[in-house]
């Protein structure tokens, strides 16, 4: 199979969101994914957080996510957990719309069980949308943000 | 309040007997205003020393200042060779954050850090861990998965039932945990608080730094200060390990080194599966009324134990639910 296609493809799977795609060509097949094999982040999905009140909790999640996304890469939240934008409350958020981030840069913590997750950026880019408020509670793989 | 703690002046103190103020002045190289100078700050910030006329001082009720040579003579043979570095620091701004600045270990060792005084010591969002200094062991260990292991979201539970086995290696009883990871006292106070930073990708490489704080006394003047903090969101009045239990401060660091060094490879191979069962051993609340509070308000219910991840089990009108996430205190009813 063609280099640049699998190249193709792999910009594909980080713009969409989709955790692994396979590709039959043929008798050539190419699987990719966005996780090692085995090493898909180990916060299962189907535990939830404790039922928020359900009515309030609904309304600025699809809020969040209803404006159409503008395009780029989207950072996903490897956890579920609870979203802050700063290391404590009052300080500066580490990013907001319009940063500039490096690979490596701290984009905004979850919070699981006192475990404090510094989630970084696997890109380098401008932050174009922020997609959760501060002191929400996110799903695995829920999209955080938008970098382009 | 002042920062650093003039722990050389500590050090001459920790005897327990009466000095005079010329006489630790000329051990230090000091004037005797200087002296009294640091003998005010360390009052201020909570060290109980008297002063008597013509006696001079007293730390009244001293306790062993951190020592690495101490700490590393008392260390098992796995550990030794696991510790790539053990850092004692006279005061830093927190152990944790010192640690997470540095470069990760390389797999299968640990960094460790110890501070006599911490001046920013955390708790949960930016709630802080105030602490005397001396009073107690600060204490963070630095740790690289190579990947993330099964479990990974039971790492901040697990390190509490390893530091509380620790604990009791040295000579504590009476402990019990509470969701998720503090470590009570006999009376049902909080003895000890864990933080756990992570940082790395998903599914690659992670940084774990573990951040304990232990109090092993603790002056009135603190506790009431506590009390008074809002922001402390304590359930009841802190404990202390106090005399005759107070072990040895270099021993409990070194119990506490050897207890993540051989628990943060075991977790790396197999994840929290392998300290759920010691954890739900030491449950302060299970069949407990509890109320668990979270941004969008409280639910009340009972404590079932954990899952297999280390998810509180809430009972609720005869259903459980898994609490992981949120805002999460759990105050037991009364």
């Amino acid at each position: 199979m063609d280099i640049r296609k699998v190249k193709k493809l792999i910009e594909l799977l980080e713009e969409s969101g989709i955790a692994e795609i396979e590709i039959k060509e043929g008798e050539e097949a190419v699987r990719i994914s966005r996780y090692p094999a085995g090493a898909l982040p180990t916060m299962p999905a189907p535990v939830m957080p404790v039922v928020q009140a359900p009515a309030p909790a609904a309304a600025p999640q699809a809020a969040a996510e209803a404006p159409e996304e503008p395009a780029g890469h989207r950072v996903t939240s490897p956890m579920v957990g609870t979203y802050y934008e700063a290391s404590a409350p009052g300080a500066a958020p580490f990013v907001q719309v319009g940063s500039e981030v490096q690979v490596g840069d701290t984009l905004c913590i979850i919070e699981a069980m006192k475990m404090m997750n510094q989630i970084e950026s696997d890109v380098a880019g401008r932050v174009k949308a922020v997609l959760v408020g501060n002191g929400e509670a996110v799903e695995f793989g829920q999209p955080l943000f938008i970098i382009g | 309040m002042s920062g650093t703690p003039d722990l050389a002046l500590l050090a001459l103190l920790s005897d327990g007997r009466w000095h005079s103020g010329e006489a630790l002045g000329q051990a230090l190289g000091k004037s005797r205003a200087a002296v009294w100078k640091g003998i005010s700050a360390l009052r201020q910030l909570g060290v109980d020393i008297e002063a008597a006329t013509g006696r001079g001082y007293r730390w009244a009720q001293p306790v062993e200042l951190l020592d690495p040579e101490r700490i590393r003579a008392r260390l098992s043979s796995g550990t030794l060779s696991m510790l790539a570095s053990l850092e004692v620091l006279a005061s830093c701004d927190s152990t944790s954050a010192r640690l997470q600045a540095a470069p990760a270990p390389e797999p299968g060792c640990i960094h460790a850090c110890l501070a006599e005084y911490q001046t920013g010591g955390r708790g949960r969002r930016g709630r802080r861990w105030l602490s005397p200094p001396a009073a107690g062991l600060c204490l963070s260990v630095g740790w690289s998965f190579v990947q993330p292991p099964p479990g990974l979201a039971g790492l901040g539970l697990a390190a509490g039932v390893i530091a509380l086995e620790a604990m009791e290696a040295s000579g504590a009883r009476g402990l019990s945990l509470k969701w998720p990871n503090d470590i009570l006292g006999p009376g049902g106070g909080k003895l000890a608080g864990i933080l756990v930073d992570l940082r790395g990708e998903s599914g690659g490489p992670l940084a774990a730094v573990i951040g304990l704080g232990v109090n092993l006394s603790l002056p009135p003047a603190l506790v009431d200060g506590l009390a008074a903090e809002a922001n402390a969101r304590l359930a009841g009045t802190p404990e202390a390990l106090l005399a005759p239990a107070v072990p040895l401060r270099n021993e409990l660091a070194a119990r506490l080194l050897d207890g993540f060094a051989a628990g943060l490879d075991r977790f790396a191979r197999s994840g929290f599966a392998a300290f759920a069962d010691r954890w739900r051993g030491r449950d302060a609340l299970s069949g407990q009324p509890v109320r668990v509070i979270l941004p969008s308000g409280e639910w009340e219910g009972i404590a079932r134990g954990i899952d297999a991840d280390g998810a509180l089990l809430l009972e609720r009108d005869g259903e459980l639910a898994s609490v992981l996430a949120g805002d999460v205190s759990l105050r037991v009813r009364g």
